[in-house]
């Protein structure tokens, strides 16, 4: 999709609009060729007016560009009041911003990057129902998204791209739901994460009767509501759902990032009220985020100091001893297989899947009782893929409870002894033994289990 | 073990710098090849030593603190009322420091409470503190305290507050040997300061907030508690800088120190800090600071004007900036080149 | 309604106004024309300058030389008018000389890609230095009497200046409301990366900017050099930050993409009348400082303040689903 708005260049292949073929070299070459693609995130300016937003770029004097607006917003039933800051736009409102934008350009086809993903039910629903209306006059549409109901539902034809091909193309009424979820997985997905460990051995489960080392109960948020679970130790607690289900929001919750979520935690017990990420990692809870770049790692600096942030108070008294930094850094370059030339290497030089095992690194050297992964294997390689794998069987091993978050449903169902479903902020099902399948947990995933059940 | 490493280093480069400066000078003016006179000249700028060491901190931490040249002012008319109210004047000082430390304590909670930028609070503090300064005597004064000291107010607005005993000048006039009081202060400073910044925990909660905030919340980093310590350092370190001062004028005044501004954030910036945040050493501010003194001291020797130096450091804290932004994006070019060659290699 | 509540500038003026009534109780000599035109009349020069700083500020920049290229700018005025230049090529060439010193900034921060904070310190420092190697550090005085008769001009009791300084207020405000191109140091300050996507020319926005900052910088010179009759060496000293602190106070955020002229005027002409009230109410004009760094304090707190109470505000909304009816209502 980025070739077609013209934001990369075409490698091989042939670009059609209205029957010739065309080459796009930057953004404003698509638009001008009438593509614009809504991007995941739309560009908003805080500070401008809504008028101002949707006229950037464009040269059209004030009062002009509100006479061209003005039926645009009627067509789509966008009301907003155009003197309106930018800053005060829902993301839904950015979104239908962003497609006047387009239509101001006198485009023929729309593009839309995974719409839905930041939006609640309603508004998406909202948006839907304006997709169809400017399809009804003639505009194309192409609308990304891995939520598989809303694509059965606006969808005139549905493509299913897996690893760069196109597995699956057809008119949405020969599709059902399932084939779908099938075309998604890949051939042999039963076997997919690993094969020594496909049969998962009952006896790693822990006896029922061992307390929580994690107790969540009624925690409620802008982008949750009422989540209620608990973890043993040694058990590794599958959290799946859809990018937007609210599972990163429900762990930011867990460890006292936000100050608007209401419910309680404890841990091993004891009740966190106020908690922050520090009180939590003194009680042994521990959060290893998604975005290791905004929010896990220290890429300017040497690898060592992501590992020991928050154990620094252990490395001695007045002074920092930096021989014990060194033993704890290297002792985890090698139980974690690290590579790197040395622990003193800068942070931001190290592959992706390593800068991954550092911030897991970082985690771990706080002798956890609770660890929350959130997307643990997001882009990294598949040799460090498995070290994450068997990290986590150690950590069980030694009694920590884990509650692991992934978009790759295959490697929830492979890895843990339950799994709860995230649905609309909600978790509607709990999964474990005979009923924990691919399968299952897909279709939970997409809300569809929820309907049927 | 790998010593060689130290050779590449920003502060090596800047040693270097330092050595072939002072030989430069010294062939120009034999002068300069005086020890003692060498020592001596340091007088001139140990204030900007004292205020720019701290600083360095505030900076590593993506922050800015420009309020130290109104503490300057602040704590040395604090040492010079409380000791025009008979106080010891070594009290007086003790005083004089612990203003500074709270008008760092200040700027500390204000910035590590709000989101309001660093630069903006300091700015309102620069004029507050700087206003405090001017107001305080001239309050005293109504009130019916006599803050001006003996001479009276005429002899006040003219040389500030004058006739400071003895024992305190020394505190500038003294030396160990030839080495003047001050300069070893500014060395011990810098030695603490330096222990602080890279073998605490403090030191290293810096570089973390400095790199990233976010990361640090994450991994439980008390970042409020020490951005507050930061500033309080800064203060602490400007109020020395303006007790320094006071006893080498001789006379405590709110005015003192409101032209180092340039020359302190060059020091910091010259020494390797990275202005947003993250990088950064002790040892680098204190060389760059001593380059930039003794520089100014030589081309005083040599006849250059004051109002010519200026333009030779702010043409040099420009260069420097600019050239490392070259190298920065020649860097970046040949990553790319190199990352080019290897695809089409293939 | 709520937006101009929000608007910082209605703040300030409502604060300006409060105060000016509060003094003008305590004193009623302070409500004659004269004292009002008389503040007018001193606020010109730190309005001038805090009109330029606002380009900067708007394109998310800081430019912390500005007092010193009017300090430059008068010099060169001076020199030029005591050599004989009639004033029409003095100011001209004290014009172009700010300009060119505010080109220099534009091209150390765009091209070069030298933090602003870095790039306008330095030059600060260049530019003052210059100024005194020009004069040779001596006041330039004798000035010739054509500089100084425009300040005595007047329509309506009103001097001149104080005209031609509202006149290039309205002018500017009609511009950066109203011309497309002057909304672009909006957009930039406010998304750069949106901006860039969108096919804006980002780098000459900014280049703009300091440019800009540098030609008001003269202008403020012109007026200066004209009310006071000769040019000291300590010319706008310190104006660099009260620009800044004008600016911060008119609502100019230093994040980009906030602020209107207006806003900077008000800054500016607030700045410059706490010195008038104070004297009007008995507190020596030492406490000056004091008072306007309180000030500043005091409104980005409570600015800080109601921010965070409008975001809880919107959390809550949106948990509600009522974000869809928001943007409708004014």
């Amino acid at each position: 999709m980025k070739i077609i708005s013209g934001v990369y260049p075409l490698d091989a292949g042939v670009l059609e609009l209205e029957g010739k073929s065309v080459r796009l070299d930057s953004p404003r070459s698509a638009h001008e060729r009438g593509v614009y693609m809504v991007p995941q995130e739309p560009h908003v300016f805080p500070h401008l007016s809504v008028l101002e937003n949707l006229g950037v770029g464009l040269s059209y004097p004030p009062a002009e560009l509100r006479e061209r607006v003005r039926p645009l917003l009627q067509d789509l039933g966008f009301d907003v009041n155009l003197d309106e800051q930018g800053a005060f736009l829902s993301i839904a409102q950015q979104q239908l911003l962003e497609i006047v934008r387009g239509l101001l350009r006198n485009v023929k086809v729309l593009i839309f990057d995974e719409p839905t993903s930041a939006l609640t039910f309603k508004e998406a629903d909202h948006l839907f129902e304006r997709m169809r209306r400017l399809a009804s006059q003639g505009m194309g549409i192409v609308f990304i998204s891995h939520r598989m109901g809303e694509v059965m539902e606006v969808s005139n034809r549905i493509s299913v791209l897996r690893d760069g091909e196109v597995v699956l193309s057809d008119f949405t009424e020969n599709v059902s739901p399932h084939d779908l979820v099938r075309a998604m997985l890949p051939p042999d997905a039963a076997h997919a994460v690993d094969q020594e460990d496909d049969q998962r051995p009952a006896i790693r489960s822990p006896s029922r009767e061992t307390t929580p080392v994690l107790e969540v109960s009624g925690l409620s948020s802008e982008a949750f509501s009422d989540a209620s679970f608990s973890l043993r130790p040694g058990e590794v607690l599958g959290l799946a759902g859809l990018v937007g289900s609210g599972r990163t929001e429900l762990c930011e919750a867990i460890v006292g990032l936000d100050d608007h979520a209401r419910g309680t935690v404890r841990v091993r017990g004891q009740d966190l009220a106020q908690r922050s990420p520090a009180l939590c990692r003194r009680h042994g809870l521990v959060y290893v985020p998604e975005d290791r770049h905004a929010h896990g790692i220290f890429l300017d600096l040497p690898s060592v100091y992501t590992i020991t942030a928050g154990v620094l108070e252990r490395l001695g008294g007045l002074f920092l001893d930096s021989n014990k930094e060194a033993d704890l850094g290297r002792s985890f370059v090698d139980s974690l297989n690290i590579k790197l030339s040395s622990i003193w290497q800068t942070a931001g030089t190290l592959s992706g899947g390593n800068q991954q095992k550092v911030v897991l690194a970082g985690a771990l050297a706080t002798d956890p009782a609770v660890v929350l992964l959130d997307e643990p294997t997001r882009g990294i390689d598949a040799s460090a893929r498995q070290d994450v794998y068997r990290l986590i069987r150690s950590l069980t091993a030694a009694g920590v409870g884990v509650l692991l978050i992934s978009s790759e449903l295959e490697e929830v169902v492979d890895l843990s002894d339950r799994v709860l479903v995230m649905h609309r902020g909600r978790i509607v099902t709990e999964l474990a033994g005979s009923d924990l399948t691919l399968e299952n947990v897909t279709e939970a995933s997409f809300g569809l289990l929820e309907e049927a059940s | 073990m790998n010593w060689t490493r130290y050779l590449r280093t920003w502060e090596f480069a800047l040693a270097v710098l330092l050595v072939l400066e002072i030989v430069v000078l010294g062939v120009i003016n034999p002068v300069f090849f005086n020890l003692e006179n060498l020592l001596y000249s340091t007088l001139d700028f140990t204030h900007i030593l004292f205020a720019a060491l701290p600083l360095t901190l505030v900076i590593i931490t993506a922050g800015i603190d420009i309020s130290g040249v109104s503490i300057m002012g602040l704590a040395s008319i604090t040492l010079g009322l409380v000791w025009v109210a008979g106080v010891n004047v070594f009290v007086a000082l003790a005083v004089a420091l612990l203003v500074g430390v709270l008008a760092g304590a200040f700027n500390g909670v204000f910035v590590s409470r709000t989101d309001v930028n660093p630069l903006v609070i300091t700015l309102g503090t620069l004029f507050m503190f700087a206003g405090l300064a001017q107001g305080m005597p001239a309050l005293l004064d109504k009130l019916g305290f006599k803050a001006y000291g003996s001479a009276g107010l005429a002899a006040y607005q003219y040389e500030g507050i004058t006739g400071l005993p003895e024992s305190f000048i020394m505190l500038t006039e003294g030396t160990v040997g030839i080495v003047p009081y001050p300069f070893i202060a500014v060395l011990l400073f810098a030695l603490v300061l330096s222990l602080l910044l890279h073998r605490t925990r403090f030191g290293r909660y810096l570089y973390l907030i400095g790199v990233n905030p976010k990361a640090a919340i994450y991994s439980g980093v008390p970042i409020r508690r020490v951005l507050v310590w930061a500033y309080v350092l800064s203060g602490f370190g400007a109020a020395l800088a303006g007790v320094m001062l006071t006893s080498y004028f001789t006379s405590a005044r709110a005015d003192l120190g409101g032209d180092a501004l340039l020359p302190i954030i060059t020091a910091v910036v010259l020494g390797g800090a990275d202005i947003l945040g993250g990088s950064g050493t002790i040892l680098g501010t204190l060389l760059a600071g001593m380059i930039l003194g003794f520089l100014r001291q030589g081309l005083l020797a040599i006849g250059v004007t004051n109002d010519l130096i200026q333009v030779v450091v702010g043409g040099l804290l420009i260069s420097a900036m600019a050239a490392k932004q070259l190298i920065h994006v020649y860097g970046e070019y040949r990553l790319k080149r190199w990352a080019l060659s290897k695809k089409e290699g293939r | 309604m709520k937006r101009f509540l929000r608007s910082r500038e209605a703040l300030v003026t409502l604060l300006l106004v409060l105060l000016i009534g509060a003094t003008g109780l305590f004193n009623p000599n302070f409500f004659k024309f004269d004292s009002i035109v008389e503040i007018f009349n001193a606020s010109l020069t730190l309005v001038l300058i805090s009109l330029g700083e606002m380009f900067v500020i708007l394109t998310r920049g800081i430019d912390v030389s500005v007092g010193a290229i009017a300090g430059l700018s008068a010099v060169v005025l001076g020199t030029t008018l005591n050599l004989g230049w009639p004033v029409g090529f003095a100011v001209l060439a004290a014009v172009i000389t700010g300009t060119l010193a505010g080109v220099f900034n534009a091209f150390g921060v765009t091209f070069l890609r030298v933090p602003p904070i870095i790039m306008t310190l330095g030059t600060l420092g260049i530019y003052r230095g210059l100024m005194r190697i020009i004069t040779g550090g001596s006041w330039i005085e004798n000035l010739p009497q054509n500089i100084k008769e425009p300040n005595l001009w007047g329509f309506l009791g009103v001097p001149f200046f104080v005209w031609v300084t509202l006149a290039l207020l309205a002018l500017t405000a009609y511009v950066t409301l109203r011309i497309r191109v002057a909304r672009y140091f909006y957009a930039v300050g406010d998304n750069e990366q949106g901006a860039f996507l969108l096919g804006l020319p980002v780098r000459w926005t900014q280049f703009a900017a300091y440019t800009l900052a540098g030609s008001f910088a003269a202008l403020a010179a012109v007026v200066f050099t004209s009310q006071i009759g000769f040019v000291s060496m300590n010319a706008a000293d310190g104006f660099e930050l009260k620009a800044i602190a004008a600016n911060v106070l008119g609502g100019v955020s230093l994040t980009g993409g906030v602020g209107t002229p207006l806003g900077a005027a008000v800054g500016a002409l607030f700045l410059t009348a706490v010195h008038s009230m104070l004297i009007f109410l008995g507190v020596p004009g030492i406490w000056d400082n004091a008072f306007a760094g309180a000030i500043l304090l005091a409104v980005v707190y409570v600015d800080y303040r109601v921010r965070q109470a409008l975001e809880v505000q919107r959390r809550q909304a949106r948990i509600r689903g009522e974000t869809h009816h928001q943007g409708g209502a004014p």
